[in-house]
């Protein structure tokens, strides 16, 4: 040792009198930096419980905890941390679809008993909670999925205002595969989606580019995904946590891709229909709308024997005589409806329950009966005028385009209604000036205001983008006729649909007046539904409830015990109402024959 | 920066270089040049201070690359000599006669990685990991996790909800 070595100890004592550069007092206010990442705080009502913190840790810190009742959009968990585990590395924090999950700058806390360093935070409360300071997700620097969406390609208002051809043209694979790698996998959707669909496991199908098990994914819940991935209302898109921060996943646009990639002929062999059992069971469905064919997909995977009785000539119901091709093909719609009908689902065509055939003899001859009959009678406005013979409904003209007969398109028309099928005619009506004419001249208009209106947004704005006028907000007074035929429709500004209690009550100001020209009146305020086929036999043991809608269980059995009902006259209207309710008539159709079988023995 | 590392390209074979910033760069060389352009650099171009030595596991090619971070005091530059070696029994040169805490790094890289220095003093020795038994922890076919769950008892209360899951037996158990 040297002599150096012995001194330099006391060198030290040179800075006794200086001031001490650290920091004086050290058990009272050393706060963290600004963005230190401390303890969590969670805003629990922002938080929505998707699970993607969760996933992320590494350390596998974090567990889900029931917070309160799941509704649509928020599985009522919240993460709970434990700290034994937790490495603050703030990747839970950057991945939360919400942003409600932030640290706080706080980084001392005592406790004697260890399981106090397991909480949920948000619900357990801290004294960190009100701090502003701490980690938060910095914004626009990174995001661990892209937050805007893959924009999907549509024909351009010039290209499609003349036709009828589908005006979006679909993803491409690369496009497709980014689209999807944007899922979390939360889960979040499938409680939403009335068919309770395996949304993201057949978007980890596309991800993972295996269309086959995407297919089955789709059919176990779906048996008409080339038909949804098209004109779903898409209801699971408005819970998608991504949309919480970005753009929601285009969930149908993917299902539509899956779809689109198998060809008809590979149906069988991939979902393994090649050999279905046939027992000595059989069930008769009227209608083939979604819901019936949905049923009869079901039904015949089972085994039974399946009749479907339809009275147009083609089958499709409402999405063949009410959709426009130009948003669902034909050759599509096909593709669903005769891969069904491949599994040896019999079909009559032109064939009304109520005339030749009534439910009765159904009843004597089946063992079960499904009716899925949809809304197809259209409702009339009942102002003057409206019973001329140049009023029309919505209805009967898009049953009429589809069947391919000759329509008299007026040079100049006015559709009443702001809902999807008024959209559906005003757009189908356009195309058919525009060949007709050279020129668009049609207007439509709803008592709702712009921001209400029933229609999904995108069809308004298709809708004007090709050339129609959309006056949101009017209350139809009365159609001008001049020798026999209509020339205009009058209105008056709507203010305001509901009183305060909630009733339909419009209130107007009849003196803001406005009159549109128009040779052609189409109606578009709703439809009916056809109940004819329902004798008075059958009314007695049947209960009727609001708006004359039949009563059913969960399983859609009416109280005759072997009379299901299910879609549009029961729930929705939409196409997925209608396919889980199909899909959930058919096990309830089951149980009861199996029910009864087994009462017999 | 340029001079030095055309100087150091004239004298050694520099597979690849990276310029990160006008002070800092990596190039990489072979296994064999690499303890004499770390000599080199230490003994003639003023780069006497030793930062730090550390590995990286590419277990795809079959080798770990080793980064060698040298300091110049004098004119506050820094240059990484990287170099792969062969990730089967992997061994490289030792560096402990250039500077004294080289040893400890050598140490540290053959406990976390396996990688041998044959010569470097103590290096067999148990660093951190006293009485390790499996691989060592920081090669990437290591599982964390898996070694987790066999080594150390799980804390006891712990349960969880999938999201999906919880909301079907909740909204619609029976679908």
């Amino acid at each position: 040792m040297s002599l150096k070595d012995i001194l330099t100890p006391f060198t030290a004592w040179k800075r006794v009198a200086r001031t001490p550069v650290t920091v004086r007092d050290p058990f009272n206010d050393r706060p963290g930096a600004d963005r230190y990442r401390g303890f969590h705080k969670n805003d629990v009502d922002t938080c929505i419980g998707c699970g993607t913190c969760e996933s992320i840790c590494e350390n596998e810190a974090i567990d889900l905890v029931p917070f309160k009742d799941p509704v649509s959009g928020d599985s009522g968990l919240r993460p709970r941390i434990d700290y034994g585990r937790c490495c603050w590395c703030a990747l839970c924090v950057d991945v939360c679809t919400t942003n409600s999950l932030t640290l706080s700058n706080e980084y001392t806390w005592v406790a004697t008993d260890p399981e106090e360093y397991r909480y949920t935070p948000g619900v357990d409360k801290k004294s960190w909670d009100e701090n502003e300071k701490g980690w938060k997700k910095p914004e626009g620097n990174y995001e661990f999925y892209d937050l805007n969406r893959v924009a999907m390609h549509h024909l351009h208002p010039e290209e499609r205002s003349d036709s009828f051809i589908e005006m979006v043209t679909g993803y491409s694979k690369e496009q497709a595969m980014t689209e999807a790698d944007r899922c979390v996998e939360c889960g979040i959707c499938i409680a939403t989606c009335p068919a309770h669909m395996g949304i993201p496991e057949y978007i980890k199908a596309v991800r993972n580019d295996n269309m086959e098990e995407g297919m089955r994914v789709l059919y176990e819940t779906n048996p008409l995904p080339e038909i949804c991935g098209r004109i779903c209302t898409h209801k699971c898109e408005t819970v998608c946590s991504i949309g919480h921060k970005g753009d929601p996943l285009s969930i149908r646009w993917l299902k539509r891709y899956i779809a689109d990639q198998i060809p008809s002929d590979k149906y069988k062999e991939i979902l393994n229909t090649n050999n279905l059992e046939v027992n000595d069971k059989k069930v008769a469905i009227i209608g083939s709308g979604p819901s019936g064919l949905s049923a009869a997909h079901y039904l015949r995977l089972m085994g039974y024997q399946v009749t479907i009785f339809e009275q147009y000539a083609e089958a499709g119901g409402m999405m063949r005589y009410g959709i426009p091709e130009y948003r669902l093909p034909y050759d599509q719609l096909d593709k669903d409806i005769n891969y069904i009908l491949s599994l040896g689902v019999e079909i009559k065509y032109n064939t009304r329950i109520g005339d030749k055939i009534t439910l009765a003899d159904l009843g004597k001859k089946y063992d079960a009966v499904f009716a899925g009959t949809g809304l197809h009678l259209g409702r009339g406005t009942g102002i003057p005028g409206s019973d001329n013979e140049h009023v029309y409904y919505s209805t009967d003209l898009l049953r009429k385009i589809t069947a391919g007969e000759k329509i008299e398109v007026a040079d100049s028309v006015v559709v009443i209604g702001g809902g999807n099928v008024a959209m559906d005619i005003t757009r189908s009506l356009a195309r058919l000036q525009m060949k007709k004419y050279g020129r668009i001249n049609i207007i439509a208009t709803s008592l709702e205001n712009e921001e209400n209106m029933p229609a999904d947004r995108e069809e308004v704005v298709e809708a004007r983008e090709e050339g129609a006028i959309i006056h949101p907000g009017w209350a139809p007074q009365s159609i001008e006729i001049e020798n026999g035929v209509p020339i205009g429709l009058h209105v008056v500004k709507c203010n305001s649909l509901f009183d305060e209690t909630g009733r339909f009550n419009p209130q107007c100001s009849m003196d803001i007046k406005e009159y549109w020209p128009g040779k052609m009146v189409v109606q578009s305020i709703g439809q009916g539904m056809d109940m004819t086929y329902l004798s008075d036999e059958f009314k007695e043991n049947i209960t009727f409830g609001p708006r004359g809608r039949v009563q059913t269980n969960e399983y859609f059995q009416t109280g005759v015990g072997w009379f299901f009902m299910g879609g549009d006259i029961i729930e929705g209207p939409d196409v997925i109402h209608g396919i889980a309710n199909g899909h959930k008539a058919a096990v309830g159709i089951d149980r009861y024959i199996q029910d009864k079988l087994n009462s017999k023995q | 920066m340029q001079k030095i590392i055309q100087d150091i390209e004239s004298r050694y074979s520099v597979s690849e270089k990276e310029i990160r910033r006008n002070n800092l760069c990596f190039l990489t060389i072979p296994k064999n040049q690499a303890i004499s352009l770390v000599t080199y650099l230490r003994d003639y171009q003023g780069y006497s201070a030793f930062t730090l030595l550390t590995a990286v596991d590419w277990i795809e090619e079959g080798h770990f690359q080793l980064t060698y971070l040298l300091n110049n005091p004098t004119n506050y530059t820094e240059i990484g000599v990287r170099t792969m070696i062969e990730r089967d029994h992997a061994t490289m040169e030792s560096a402990h006669h250039l500077w004294e805490s080289m040893q400890t790094y050598q140490r540290e890289l053959k406990e976390m990685f396996g990688i041998d220095f044959p010569g470097s003093p103590r290096v067999d020795e148990d660093f951190i990991l006293e009485g390790w038994t499996d691989i060592p922890p920081y090669r990437r076919d290591f599982d964390t996790k898996k070694y987790a769950e066999e080594t150390y008892f799980p804390r006891p209360g712990r349960e969880t909800n999938d999201p999906a899951e919880y909301m079907k037996s909740k909204l619609f158990p029976n679908d």
